[in-house]
């Protein structure tokens, strides 16, 4: 359990993070549907994104791999190095939809990792698995998750 | 009577972070989202929106090609085109396509409500960096004369620039036929057209071209395993 939340009591607090500031509306929209989940914050890079991990503790980081200054990759490597044991779950949603990426992520420490073209269909999904610790992938063209 | 807003982009997230942006406000309604170029022709013939919203990068038939045959059907049409790049030769394509508003996409969230803003006042709203273009051009006769120099895909027809993209992201004659409503004989005929008048010998000289002229896009390798200030686009 991340972060003191009492599974089932608390909503889930979760951290957007992406350079384009349309995509993370488009996130929130998403979400917004379900009341027990929350937005708590959004950041546009890497650095940004391991600062309001610190600050605003989510459970979730909902965290894109290209982005400026740093990417996404590092910035979760770095969150979870800060935190351990006690970090957020991080999902990727990323337009890269190839397997290497998805295994550099999973290494990377993230627990889920979407595809951008797909996210409508599997952000809802996602945010459900990682927030109980469970890893879903998805991959738009290849659906075999790697060994 | 609202202002009514035809939206495309092949991201179905993105769409609906265009959705939110454009709902708030009053007056204005998306009439219609299309997730490719083509169904964003077909559905702004349908429609008859006051202003189409067009992601450049979109699959089957691309931005610019979509703004490029709403034009073609009818002047009157409204294009604003969202864009990753604001290089030179994207903006003048833009331009030379008809495009009246030009908004990077990274900046739609600041910039898309304004541009929307301005063609519905019969304004066009580009950004600052396609203002000093279009000013440059105008100052200086060299650019002006660069301006009216053939296009990058001078002899390619309409059609056959919606060929190209569809054989460059892989697609067969046959599948192509079958998008267009075409017989593969046809395509054929069209493919070997192409080829001869843009001097290509592959498919992969092709997908090159397409690559070069920005008719398809393909996603940036971001660095794995990337240092702490790697930068990626």
């Amino acid at each position: 359990m991340s972060h003191q939340r009492v599974e089932n009591f608390m909503p889930v607090r979760i951290l957007l993070v992406d350079d384009h500031p349309i995509v993370r509306q488009g996130l929130r929209t998403l979400l917004q549907g379900r009341g027990d989940w929350e937005v708590v914050g959004e950041a546009s890079d890497g650095v940004e994104a391991v600062d309001k991990v610190e600050s605003l503790r989510p459970d979730v980081v909902v965290l894109d791999v290209t982005m400026p200054r740093m990417n996404g990759l590092e910035a979760c490597r770095l969150i979870q190095q800060k935190r351990k044991n006690s970090g957020p779950e991080v999902l990727f949603v990323t337009q890269h939809d190839s397997p290497q990426m998805m295994r550099e992520a999973l290494d990377a420490g993230a627990r889920g990792y979407v595809v951008k073209s797909n996210a409508a269909r599997d952000l809802l999904e996602a945010v459900e698995s990682v927030s109980q610790h469970r890893i879903f992938t998805a991959l738009a063209r290849i659906p075999e998750v790697p060994s | 009577m609202k202002l009514r807003i035809l939206l495309a982009d092949d991201h179905e997230i993105v769409r609906r972070g265009l959705c939110a942006l454009l709902q708030k406000h009053e007056g204005w309604e998306i009439c219609g989202e299309a997730s490719d170029g083509r169904e964003a022709v077909e559905m702004a013939k349908r429609l008859k929106p006051d202003v189409v919203i067009v992601d450049i990068g979109m699959p089957s038939l691309n931005g610019l090609d979509t703004t490029r045959q709403l034009m073609q059907h009818d002047p009157q049409f409204k294009v604003i085109v969202l864009t990753i790049t604001d290089s030179d030769q994207v903006i003048r394509e833009a331009l030379d396509a008809g495009a009246r508003g030009f908004v990077l996409k990274s900046d739609a969230a600041r910039d898309l409500v304004s541009a929307v803003e301005a063609l519905q006042s019969k304004r066009m709203f580009f950004t600052p960096r396609v203002n000093d273009l279009v000013l440059a051009g105008f100052l200086d006769k060299g650019h002006v004369v660069a301006r009216n120099e053939p296009p990058n895909l001078p002899t390619l027809t309409v059609r056959e620039r919606e060929i190209t993209q569809l054989l460059a992201e892989g697609k067969s004659s046959k599948e192509v036929a079958s998008l267009l409503n075409l017989s593969t004989k046809t395509v054929e005929t069209h493919r070997s057209n192409i080829m001869r008048k843009l001097s290509l010998h592959s498919i992969r000289d092709l997908v090159v071209y397409a690559i070069k002229n920005n008719i398809i896009q393909i996603q940036m390798p971001t660095q794995m395993s990337a240092p702490t200030e790697t930068t990626v686009a």
